[in-house]
């Protein structure tokens, strides 16, 4: 209040009054700076620094080893087994969880009864504590005694072993991914398509729009644009970041198969120390999620129609 | 948890009373008015034991009070804490760290080498620190801590599944030919139900239970090259080959966070187990009264040579200052007491690290004879030898690139021979070079 009227009372000095208004968005925007600069800036360029050191936890010094880091990086099969998992990780949950989340979506939003029942039903999986629902993960793939193999056997298939098979556990790890994501997704687009005019459905009506198809083609996918692409990014971003399900329930294994990139970061630094090692990976990491989330943003932002 | 703790109860208050092992202590009138800070992890299993053991020892003198920072709740997250606190200076006194991490703490001088205050307290043996039990804590040349609770491997069965395949519960198999013979006949019950598994995923502990069994050892003495990929090496793979072939056994989740194994022994679906005794308290509770559960010693690879390792905790001191110093070893002595050793068994299940407690059944033999479960590992006492921790930066990086190897003899993707050779040069890869 006391800054509004000073502002105020300052109007008859456009200059001064530039000065004070400078002041006071300074002021506002001080504590986020602040807390931008402390909790971001100043540990990300620890980091940039950190990964050209060999600093070991614990360790009293360290020395520089210039490119050193990224040399043996490149070299590294459990590092470049990990890129190559989470590559293919992200091919695979990204696409179908944005998808599944959508189909659903247009289930729900088409649907007459059950409404608020389905988007709680498919919404639980984002609520629940991934570590907790690990160990249920756990037992439903069990090679003998979960209930997933259980019911293949009653169908007279033989089940994997989902979890301890290099060939499957990258799969296993991905489903669970999915259900995971999809239902984040899911009410992500149940907003966006609420936003969409109704009245835009009655006008391609009348210029002859009859199919459910077309309606989809014509109206909901153009106006859900936006929200696409919000959803297309933040689904890469948690999916390139897969930690949780795998830290629980394989630790990288069986030999590297489902060893993703920021699980061989955390093993690294937290659990072999190799803090300046462990740097080096996240430098690369953080890179690598830029430079992508700029390519999808120009990409899929030259198709966007803001409505 | 409940099953002891009117007997620790009763074993503290005795405490208070006799014993004139650690009565004398010298050190206490230099070390006067000391509040001890001390750290541990793992509090699920070792809260109990400290607790007894921190009012025991400030009930019985006033010159140090012992208090406790907030326990981890893993040995690594343990690890992690006191090289974070050495690097920003905030270190407690003492910490208990996994045994194997003893040796990364001594090489980075955040443990003091206690051989200078073993001095100073004449013959170790009279403390009840015998050679074995001092070395479980000396590492590269430095005594880096002393040995607080230990486990080793054992066999858990479950009787009534031996059973129903006509083999008595009371005769296990003594040879790895028999456990792997009864292994295929239970898992020929079918039903899901699959005949062993040995723990072999999460680190190389149950790996050098096999190497250490023919004889083997890790690396040379001089500690510059791998010794464990000869003739010893070579059999411990070809077991652990006979075990999946032969023996049948399932590829559990190669995790060390994975609870298939133990998820499908509660459910009465595994015949037999190998793992360590430390995990004998959760087994026994989550098996209930579900079938009969046994514990037993491991079977024998070679009675002569045979070794078996030794997990747990230790406890090393880091404090810097001489008068702190002198005062966390009163305390890390009488952790490690019979006394303490005793209040630390009786609430945990872990095997006592103090000769006195071992040879003198005055302090643990009541509990033995009610908890006959937690017996199979006293009797491997005398083979017990240190976990052992290689020397070096990628320390603990070996035991994963040992792991990763493993899985791939439980998985039926190589043959020991190539497994045993890749493990060789990757590990090679990894130790300093002289």
């Amino acid at each position: 209040m006391a800054e509004a009227a000073t502002i105020a009372q300052t109007r008859a000095a456009p200059a001064r009054r530039h000065a004070g208004e400078t002041a006071v968005a300074w002021l506002l925007a001080a504590p986020a700076t602040l807390a931008y600069v402390a909790m971001i800036l100043v540990p990300s360029l620890a980091l940039v620094v950190l990964a050209f050191t060999d600093y070991e936890l614990g360790a009293p010094g360290f020395r520089w080893v210039g490119l050193g880091n990224f040399t043996e990086l490149m070299a590294d099969r459990g590092f470049l087994r990990s890129v190559a998992n989470t590559a293919l990780y992200v091919l695979f949950v990204a696409p179908v969880s944005v998808a599944l989340g959508l189909a659903i979506a247009l289930l729900i939003e088409g649907g007459r009864r059950g409404r608020a029942l389905f988007r709680a039903l498919f919404f639980l999986p984002v609520v629940s504590l991934t570590v907790a629902m690990a160990t249920a993960w756990s037992y439903i793939l069990h090679p003998t005694i979960g209930p997933l193999n259980a019911l293949l056997r009653a169908v007279g298939i033989d089940g994997a072993n989902w979890l301890g098979d290099s060939g499957t556990v990258l799969l296993s790890l991905g489903l669970i991914g999915i259900w995971e994501n999809a239902g984040f997704n899911l009410v992500l687009f149940l907003a966006g398509l609420t936003a969409i005019p109704r009245d835009l459905y009655a006008a391609a009506e009348m210029d002859g729009v009859k199919s459910a198809w077309d309606r989809f083609v014509t109206v909901t996918w153009p106006m859900l644009g936006p929200t696409t692409l919000f959803v297309v990014i933040i689904t890469t971003v948690r999916a390139i970041r897969v930690f949780d399900t795998v830290a629980t329930l394989t630790q990288g294994g069986p030999n590297k198969a489902s060893e993703v990139i920021l699980f061989t970061m955390y093993t690294e630094g937290f659990s072999f120390f190799r803090m300046g090692y462990s740097a080096a990976i996240t430098l690369l990491f953080l890179v690598a999620v830029t430079v992508l989330m700029l390519v999808q943003n120009r990409l899929i932002d030259r198709r966007v129609h803001y409505g | 948890m409940t099953l002891d703790l009117s007997i620790s109860r009763r074993g503290a208050l005795g405490l208070a009373g006799g014993a004139a092992a650690t009565l004398a202590m010298p050190g206490i009138v230099r070390a006067a008015g000391v509040d001890l800070v001390v750290h541990y992890s793992m509090p699920a299993i070792f809260k109990d034991a400290q607790e007894a053991i921190a009012a025991a020892f400030n009930a019985r003198q006033s010159a140090i009070r012992v208090s406790y920072v907030n326990p981890t709740p893993t040995y690594e997250d343990g690890a992690q804490l006191i090289l974070r606190q050495a690097a920003t200076g905030q270190l407690p006194d003492v910490s208990f760290q996994g045994l194997n991490r003893l040796r990364l703490f001594a090489e980075r001088g955040i443990a003091l080498d206690l051989r200078g205050l073993l001095k100073d307290e004449g013959d170790p043996a009279r403390l009840g620190y015998s050679a074995p039990l001092l070395g479980l804590g000396f590492h590269g040349g430095s005594q880096a801590g002393l040995a607080f609770a230990t486990s080793n491997p054992i066999s858990y069965y479950n009787a009534d599944l031996l059973k129903r395949v006509g083999a008595d519960p009371e005769a296990f198999p003594k040879t790895w030919d028999d456990a792997i013979a009864l292994s295929a006949k239970i898992a020929g019950l079918g039903d899901g139900i699959n005949g062993m598994f040995f723990r072999w995923p999460g680190d190389d502990w149950m790996f050098s239970a096999l190497l250490y069994g023919y004889g083997g050892r890790m690396l040379t003495t001089d500690e510059k090259a791998v010794a464990f990929n000869g003739p010893e090496g070579l059999a411990a793979l070809k077991l652990l080959d006979r075990m999946v072939k032969e023996g049948r056994m399932p590829n559990l989740a190669a995790s060390a966070s994975s609870t298939q194994d133990l998820q499908a022994f509660a459910a009465g679906k595994l015949g037999m187990m190998f793992r360590t005794t430390a995990q004998v308290r959760a087994i026994s509770q989550s098996v209930g009264a579900n079938f009969t559960l046994r514990t037993t010693v491991m079977p024998v690879i070679d009675p002569v040579k045979g070794r078996l390792p030794t997990g747990g905790a230790g406890a090393m001191i880091t404090a810097k200052d001489p008068n702190r110093q002198r005062a966390a070893w009163e305390f890390v002595k009488f952790a490690t007491s019979a006394e303490g050793t005793s209040l630390m068994v009786k609430n945990t299940g872990y095997v006592p690290t103090n000769q006195i407690a071992i040879d003198n059944p005055e302090y643990l033999g009541d509990f033995y004879k009610q908890n006959p479960l937690f017996v199979a590992a006293t009797k491997q006492v005398p083979l017990m030898i240190p976990w052992y921790a290689f020397p070096g930066q990628n320390s603990v990086r070996v035991t994963q690139v040992m792991v990763d190897q493993l899985a791939r003899i439980a998985e039926q993707k190589a043959t020991p021979e190539a497994v045993l050779a890749d493990m060789a040069t990757e590990v090679t890869k990894l130790i300093p070079t002289p």
